[in-house]
């Protein structure tokens, strides 16, 4: 038999050598990771993890060595009662020993994560097949919808109320934090307290249909004073299109009816079915995650919707007359 | 009969092959198309292991097409359509129809062998089970080859599944997965009944081996975990077919009621695949060791203790939905404290190994490939049950690295060392230790190199069920390596399945207990023989073939119980539960189509009322009840032309056994155990639902007047006359048996009309709130039962004026009685709740 | 094949006290768990959905909780020290695997011992719960 328990050593370690070189050599990971945490729960978070990988790995190695003892190093029988104290040892009085511990600390690490204490900022989000509605609840008191996107200021909490008007989703930023579903019917909680600036990615971690994988959406984490800013200018009407082709997509944007199901805040345009659009040309990224915001990107999404994310409820615009989708994606564009 | 058995003198000789003879005749497995009439647990066993591990290759070709579609970024091999079928199957099919069938395949196959019987107590049940194993299998992995597959996970969570699925799919995997749920129930009773009252005389509990102490406790989780599901199954597809909104939340449904329901299944269901595959390695590790188990009572305490606790962990899968921490910290206590048995086995493990001389071979081999892997995958699920850290890890690649590294550490692996170690006891020939190594560092290797990297692929963000990722999200790389991985696996499992299939004609026949094992099953001849043991020896020792002297030979030479067959008739020993004394030789059945008809019949009640074709569903569940009761009538509780038997060495035994001494009785109260934790599952969905909501019962909810407490009174009779007409039938009192019965027959009816006539004449409209739709599965419920009690009564009627049933042969009336009981339980809970709780609410 | 064989023992099998014997011992530590386990979450779930509301304290349900632990203890505690005589009759040690009633006897009653065990761990880390954690958030 060929049991090399050195082989296995080894390949484990230079596995997890050459993983570990990956996770950290290279950048772009790191906006959706939760091993490379930017808030205070996440770093909570994390550092029990390396804690638990440590010892679960120590423990590992040491069942492994037992057993390598008891069959290949030295087969032969020992005695009884040596077998059983380890049954004792270390079946019975280690394990109690330390899951009491990690139990107890996991714990008190709950109220710390659940608590809803001491709030600036507080932020409605709704999960829909397949993209965020995000509603942005300010001093002045009108609030502010967007889609897709959330901005927050750097060291300052902020509250999430999770809803879902179809189906379960889940919010999940990893570097922020852990995940809270989005369920019909119930509004669930979730705080983050940034400690990073960065452009980071959400997604949806609970499977909710065909384009489930599509559902993501962008992060930023900004100074409060550019936050303010910008949730300022998020609350404006949209800004008037600019150039000739915008004004021709503008036109073409209200007669192919978008508006039905679009909002652009300051035009006869106030569908609320779909994504609130008054400033998605400033926006991150389009399509829930999934594009680049551009002229080009807009005209392929508008033209191969249902392409690009099966299942979508927007129909594709694919038979407009060829002149308009650039019109179009040049009038969303400038919608800055 | 082996030529080294060895005589005393000729006469023994003489005696002993005429016995062998008759007894050969009596357990002959029926020859050309007639095969599949088999019935006897070496066929029936042999036909579910290998559809379980075709099942297994199927779901496998699914995971490699996941694999192939995750290899790159924005890979467009799969539409997102087919690869959320593919997933969705993958994982209903590895769980259904691998995971729990695999292991009651297995024992059906063994265990009698392991007790030295000769059967199971039901061999016909188990045919049943087996035949809609099959067909349901069948009907949902068929659904992927017209694209009409379920796709809303193997989790099926509403809303996704109700208002947001077209097609078929969920109802193909509702009903579908339903009907193999029968199956389930029906192989745990037979396992129960079969460990503790088929054990050979002086196996007392303190002797039984491993194997039957985890397939008692796992059949016993059987029967609580899979009625939750069966329920929620039930609630599910009101909602699809007829629009009862349990789940829809603008009419006071709750998507959460399902997942509670789901995995208050669902874990134990881990369990229930995991604890069979600890029992062969329990198996397994000793023979090894050339020694007993050390620590055989912690491991009994590891193996009840794990069936306990693994009930206190569903809300681990729900740690996010939201619910109070307080709530989560109990069940991620309860997850912290199974650890503590599962690490006691693992400790017992190797302490046997290190008390014993240990010897190589390639089911070790395995046995120790599923230990670096399961207890990496328990490490991890010591994290996982952590709360805080499952707020991360939950629903990404971690998890998925995570469940497989516990069930294919936890189960694979200890099955294939199972295929390697029990191969020769089915078929005499031993698998190749060449093919056995190479398969193993494949799959050893390849999967590692598969689920390693996916730790890392899920925290740096991949969530599961994903048909895509983008290709600036750097997982490109661990994906490829994921896959290649599974592919390199793959290629193990084909070279196992070569060593399964590759013919074996020039092979000589392994010699008896290859091994050199101490468990009884190794008495087995080769080639074996339909008898399974020659007699049915007398147990001393836990490893009766290392301790008992002889034994071998005398149980050959036939010097121990039932060596003959005098009848013509198929027989087992009955024993006592504690102590094994033997109380009854059992009369089992032999092969009959019977137990096919009965399965394609209620296949088909499933699979039209999938299709919504319910006429045809009512015709088709008519005739499988038709089926059954002709089943019933004519070959169960038969009266023994004479009432006892001498089974060898003195000892005389009754044939005919009623009450709690009959197996037929314990099967009863079995099932109508996992009957009523179905009814439990649907009396918490109502208390779920009146926590939810702050007027449960609604405000404007009509009286159900005195209807339901009529029904009560109704019921509560007739169960009283039940009970009263057992009695008279004891006294031969016939004509007040009649009476008694027929009353109690007609009040069962009056008392399901007035249970209907409440909430009927009240208006309540089950489509209309959850509330109605609540009160309305609670009576349907009852009245189907109360359906059942009714054809129990008249057939009892019916069994006596036929001369079946007489006052000392009365296993029907006896079985009716224990029903009955339930019933009434049943019933009076109903009535409590639909017409007292909106009293005090 | 056993390098130790194992000898019965010289006098004859000792009757146990009390001939009838069931496997309702056995699971009754881990019923017991199962029991608290399940009442505690039931109270604490009709407590946050009803009275105290999803940001209200625990209060006085946490003493609840504690009362029940301290019974449910006891019980296991009592079940234990029951199955450890059992364990302790007569004269034999462990393994308790000779075909006699006396070894039957005395491995129900370890093997119930051990149940307890771990049932009364499994209580402490539940209620443990209710230690740290003090609102309904």
């Amino acid at each position: 038999m060929t049991w090399r328990e050195k082989d296995r050593w080894q390949r484990l370690f230079s596995t997890g050598a050459a993983l570990s070189i990956l996770l950290f050599s290279t950048g772009c990971e790191r906006r959706q990771s939760a091993l490379h945490p930017a808030s205070v729960n996440a770093e909570r978070i994390a550092d029990l993890f390396w804690w638990m990988v440590g010892g679960g790995l120590i423990i590992w190695a040491v069942v492994m060595a037992i057993a390598f003892f008891a069959t290949r190093a030295h087969p032969e029988a020992h005695g009884v009662r040596s077998a059983r104290w380890l049954i004792l040892g270390g079946g019975v009085a280690f394990p109690v020993v330390v899951l009491t511990g990690l139990l107890i600390y996991g714990l008190m690490l709950m109220p710390q994560l659940s608590s809803t204490a001491d709030i600036d900022l507080e932020i409605d989000v709704a999960g829909e097949q397949w993209w965020w509605r995000v509603t942005y609840q300010t001093a002045a008191g009108e609030p502010v919808e967007l889609a897709n996107e959330i901005r927050l200021p750097v060291g300052q909490r902020a509250l999430f109320r999770l809803t879902s008007p179809d189906v379960i989703h889940s919010f999940w930023i990893p570097p922020l934090g852990g995940k809270v579903d989005m369920i019909p019917g119930r509004t669930n909680t979730l705080v983050l307290e940034p400690t990073q600036t960065g452009t980071f990615r959400g997604a949806c971690a609970e499977y909710c249909g065909s384009s489930h994988a599509l559902m993501k959406f962008e992060v930023m984490v900004m100074e409060p004073d550019a936050f303010a800013d910008w949730l300022n200018r998020q609350a404006q009407p949209a800004q008037p299109p600019q150039s000739e082709s915008a004004r021709q997509g503008q036109t073409a944007f209200l007669a192919n009816g978008c508006g039905a199901c679009h909002t652009v805040r300051g035009t006869e345009a106030n569908g609320t079915l779909g994504p609130d659009l008054t400033h998605v040309g400033s926006r991150l990224s389009l399509g829930a995650g999934i594009l680049p915001v551009d002229p080009e990107a807009f005209t392929r999404w508008i033209g191969h919707t249902g392409a690009i994310k099966p299942d979508v409820k927007m129909p594709s615009f694919g038979m407009l007359p060829e002149d308009q989708l650039p019109a179009m994606a040049q009038y969303l564009s400038e919608l800055q | 009969m082996n030529e080294q058995t060895d005589y005393r003198d000729p006469e023994e000789e003489a005696l002993a092959l005429a016995q062998a003879e008759r007894l050969a005749k009596a357990w002959k497995t029926p020859k050309g198309w007639r095969y599949w009439s088999a019935v006897n647990n070496t066929e029936v066993g042999l036909w579910y292991t290998g559809v379980s591990f075709i099942f297994f290759l199927f779901a496998g070709v699914l995971a490699l097409l996941i694999r192939a579609q995750l290899a790159v970024p924005e890979n467009d091999l799969l539409s997102a359509e087919t690869y959320n079928q593919v997933f969705t199957l993958h994982g209903s099919v590895m769980m259904f129809l691998f995971g729990v069938p695999m292991f009651e395949a297995f024992s059906i196959l063994i265990l009698p062998q392991m007790l030295g019987a000769r059967d199971l107590p039901f061999p016909r049940l188990s045919a049943y089970g087996f035949w809609c194993f099959l067909i349901g299998g069948v009907f949902v992995s068929g659904s992927i080859f017209f694209g009409a597959a379920p796709q809303g996970g193997w989790f099926m969570y509403p809303p996704l599944s109700t208002s947001y699925s077209e097609g078929l799919g969920p109802d193909i995997w509702l009903l579908g997965l339903s009907f193999i749920e029968v199956s389930s129930l029906a192989a745990a009773v037979e396992l129960i009944v079969g460990v503790l009252k088929t054990r050979p005389p002086g196996m007392r509990i303190n002797l039984m081996p491993l194997y039957s102490w985890y397939i008692l406790v796992v059949a016993g989780m059987i029967l609580f975990a899979f009625p939750p599901l069966i329920a929620g199954d039930l609630l599910f597809e009101m909602e699809r077919a007829f629009d009862w909104p349990f789940f829809d939340v603008s009419r006071g449904g709750d998507p959460l009621l399902w997942q509670h329901l789901f995995w208050i299944f669902g874990h134990p269901e881990v369990y229930i695949i995991f604890l069979p595959a600890v029992a062969l390695v329990a198996t397994i590790v000793p023979t090894a060791a050339r020694r007993p188990i050390v620590g055989y009572s912690w491991i009994v305490l590891a193996a009840v203790g794990t069936g306990f606790i693994s009930f206190g962990l569903w809300v681990h899968h729900m740690f996010t939905t939201g619910m109070p921490a307080v709530s989560l910290a109990f069940f991620s206590a309860a997850s912290e404290a199974v650890a503590i048995p599962t690490g006691v086995q693992i400790f017992c493990f190797l302490a046997t190994a290190l008390a014993g001389r240990f010897v190589k071979s390639v089911p070790m081999l395995f046995v120790s490939g599923a230990l670096a892997i399961f207890v990496l995958g328990g490490l991890t699920g010591v994290m996982v049950a952590i709360a805080p850290f499952d707020f991360q890890a939950h629903d990404t690649y971690f998890i998925v690295a995570h469940l497989h590294y516990v069930l294919i550490g936890g189960m694979l692996f200890p099955v294939i060392a199972g295929i390697y170690y029990f191969f020769p006891l089915i078929t005499s020939k031993k698998l190749s230790d060449k093919l056995g190594k190479i398969g193993f560092w494949l799959m050893f290797i390849g999967f590692n190199v598969a689920f390693l990297p996916m730790h890392f692929t899920g925290l740096l963000g991949m969530p599961r069920r994903v048909y895509t990722y983008s290709a600036d999200s750097g997982f490109g790389l661990l994906n490829m390596v994921s896959s290649i991985g599974a592919f390199v696996l793959a290629a193990g499992v084909a070279v196992l399945v070569w060593d399964v299939l590759r013919p074996k004609g020039k092979q000589p026949t392994c010699e008896r207990n290859p091994w050199g094992a101490g468990t009884l099953e190794w008495l087995v001849e080769m080639p074996g023989r339909a008898w399974g043991v020659r007699s049915i020896p007398i147990i001393r020792s836990r490893y009766p073939l290392w301790d008992q002297p002889n034994l071998m030979r005398d149980v050959d030479a036939g010097r121990f119980y039932l060596p003959d067959a005098q009848e013509g008739k198929r027989e087992t020993l009955i024993s006592t539960i504690i102590d094994a004394d033997p109380i009854q030789c059992l009369r089992v059945p032999g092969p009959t189509f019977k137990a096919l008809w009965a399965a394609i019949f209620t296949g088909g009640l499933f699979i039209f009322a999938t299709y919504k074709l319910y006429w045809l569903a009512i015709a088709s569940g008519t005739l499988a009840l038709i089926t059954i009761l002709i089943w019933l009538w004519r070959d169960t509780a038969i009266i023994p032309a004479k009432q006892t038997k001498d089974i060898g060495l003195g000892v005389t035994l009754p044939i005919y056994a009623s009450g709690a001494k009959s197996v037929g009785w314990w099967a009863m109260f079995i099932t109508m155990i996992g009957n009523m934790s179905a009814f439990n599952s649907l009396v918490f969905g109502y208390f779920f639902f009146w926590t939810v909501h702050d007027d449960f019962p609604p405000d404007n909810t009509p009286d159900l007047g005195f209807w339901p407490v009529a029904a009560l009174v109704a019921i509560l009779l007739s169960w009283a006359l039940t009970l009263w007409a057992r009695r008279l039938n004891n006294l031969d009192h016939a004509s007040g048996y009649y009476a008694a019965l027929g009353l109690g027959a007609l009040l069962t009816v009056a008392g399901a009309y007035a249970l209907w006539a409440g909430p009927h004449f009240a208006g309540m409209d089950p489509t209309s709130n959850v509330y109605p739709a609540t009160v309305w599965v609670l009576v349907l419920w009852c009245l189907i039962h109360l359906g059942i009690g009714l054809i129990m009564q008249l057939y009892c009627l019916a069994r006596r004026a036929a001369g079946r049933m007489t006052a000392t042969h009365d296993i029907d009336i006896r079985n009716v009685a224990l029903y009955w009981h339930f019933m009434a339980i049943t019933l009076a809970t109903t009535v409590a709740v639909i017409a007292g709780f909106p009293e005090v609410a | 094949m056993m390098d130790e064989t194992q000898t019965r023992p010289e006098h004859a099998p000792e009757v146990p006290p009390g001939s009838r014997e069931s496997l309702w011992l056995l699971v009754s530590g881990p019923t017991i768990w199962a029991a608290h386990f399940l009442l505690s979450y039931l109270a604490v779930s009709v407590w946050c959905a009803k009275v105290a509301g999803r940001a209200g304290p625990l209060g006085d349900i946490r003493i609840a909780i504690g009362v029940l632990t301290a019974l449910a203890l006891t019980g296991i505690a009592l079940t234990g020290w029951g199955g450890w005589r059992r364990h302790r009759f007569g004269e034999a040690t462990l393994p308790h695997d000779f075909d006699t009633p006396g070894d039957r006897h005395r491995f129900l009653g370890f093997s119930t011992f051990l149940l307890c065990g771990l049932s009364f761990v499994a209580t402490v880390f539940v209620a443990l719960s209710v230690v740290f954690i003090r609102s309904c958030e």
